[in-house]
């Protein structure tokens, strides 16, 4: 069995600094690994990376983090990546990670993702360059965490994200700003693997608790949703990948 | 009502809520009612929240702000989820 703790949406700043860390310390007694599911800053600063460097760099167990759309602002994601990084928390993008836990090997596949909407209510291919833009670029994140996904050799498979790859997740939502949310191709991406649990951020006003079309588990953990430091899922092996896979992806 | 409040001031401030350099919130709901502006949803701190306040006030002196905005609690939580 492994212990998930994931919390996303946190939005570090220098007022925010502190807050998080009474509860960062108990992670050891009731998790093995903390993922962080994006929008880890407010706008993507270098001052606000070296907050949550400050913040969840340091813990006595594994981070593992993605990017979100706010980590993107200042357009300078690689240099926050850097921070982060040197602080011992792995980003995800496109990537994965395995780490064993116990004997048990916990594959981690990470991804911002990105926009688009759900079956029957998506952007197309279509169109003006700036609407094929946003449609590729969803297409290409979305290709390249179910490639990601697949070639994990692992015991348990978790994707994390920072947009939603389902809709049941965003309830709560203005149903206008769903494609501004996220893809169904997410979810695609997620279901090509033998994904145990899915887990992104983004949608602060969504919903706990769904499923993709697959049937994996999806937990919105934006932190405005669970209302908590980070929630803990107890995941065991049974959702055992059977892809055969050549170590970690990059 | 005053009557600046309409659907276009309403779409001003919840661009100034995610655009303005010291805010960049985008989990703010507004609610335009009879005769007042709510402001709902989460921050991180309670400076974010007073700045959340000042600038609406400051874009829209006129009207009637109401600010309900919580700060979200950041506990340990206090049991988990099995997932088998």
């Amino acid at each position: 069995m492994i212990r998930v703790a994931a919390v996303g949406d946190v939005h570090l700043d220098a007022d925010v600094l502190g807050r998080y860390r009474p509860a960062l310390e108990q992670l050891p007694g009731c998790a093995d690994v903390l993922l962080l599911a994006g929008d880890l800053t407010r706008h993507g600063t270098v001052a606000e990376a070296t907050c949550v460097a400050t913040e969840f760099g340091n813990l006595a167990v594994p981070v593992i983090a993605v990017l979100g759309n706010h980590d993107h602002h200042a357009d300078q994601p690689q240099d926050v990546t850097a921070v982060l990084e040197d602080a011992g928390i792995t980003v995800l993008e496109g990537s994965g990670t395995v780490l064993t836990i116990d004997g048990t090997r916990l594959g981690v596949a990470g991804a911002k993702g990105f926009g688009g909407g759900f079956a029957g209510r998506c952007a197309s291919d279509f169109g003006e360059p700036e609407m094929k833009a946003f449609v590729r670029t969803t297409c290409r994140i979305a290709d390249r965490l179910g490639e990601t996904l697949r070639s994990l050799d692992c015991d348990v498979l978790v994707a994390l994200t920072h947009y939603a790859p389902i809709p049941e997740t965003l309830a709560g939502e203005p149903l206008e700003i769903y494609p501004f949310l996220g893809s169904y191709l997410l979810g695609q991406a997620i279901d090509s693997a033998p994904t145990a649990l899915a887990v992104h951020g983004h949608a602060h006003a969504g919903s706990e608790r769904g499923t993709t079309p697959g049937g994996v588990r999806v937990r919105n953990v934006a932190h405005p949703v669970i209302k908590q430091a980070y929630s803990v899922f107890h995941l065991t092996g049974a959702e055992r990948p059977t892809l055969t896979a050549t170590g970690s992806a990059r | 009502m005053n009557q600046t409040l309409d659907e276009y001031a309403e779409a001003a401030i919840q661009r100034l809520l995610t655009e303005h350099p010291s805010l960049g919130e985008q989990g703010i709901t507004l609610t335009r009612r009879e005769h007042c502006l709510m402001l709902s949803g989460e921050v991180e701190s309670p400076q974010r929240r007073a700045e959340i306040e000042r600038l609406v006030n400051e874009a829209l002196p006129d009207v009637d702000v109401r600010c309900d905005i919580g700060i979200t609690r950041a506990n340990p939580p206090t049991e988990h989820e099995e997932l088998a």
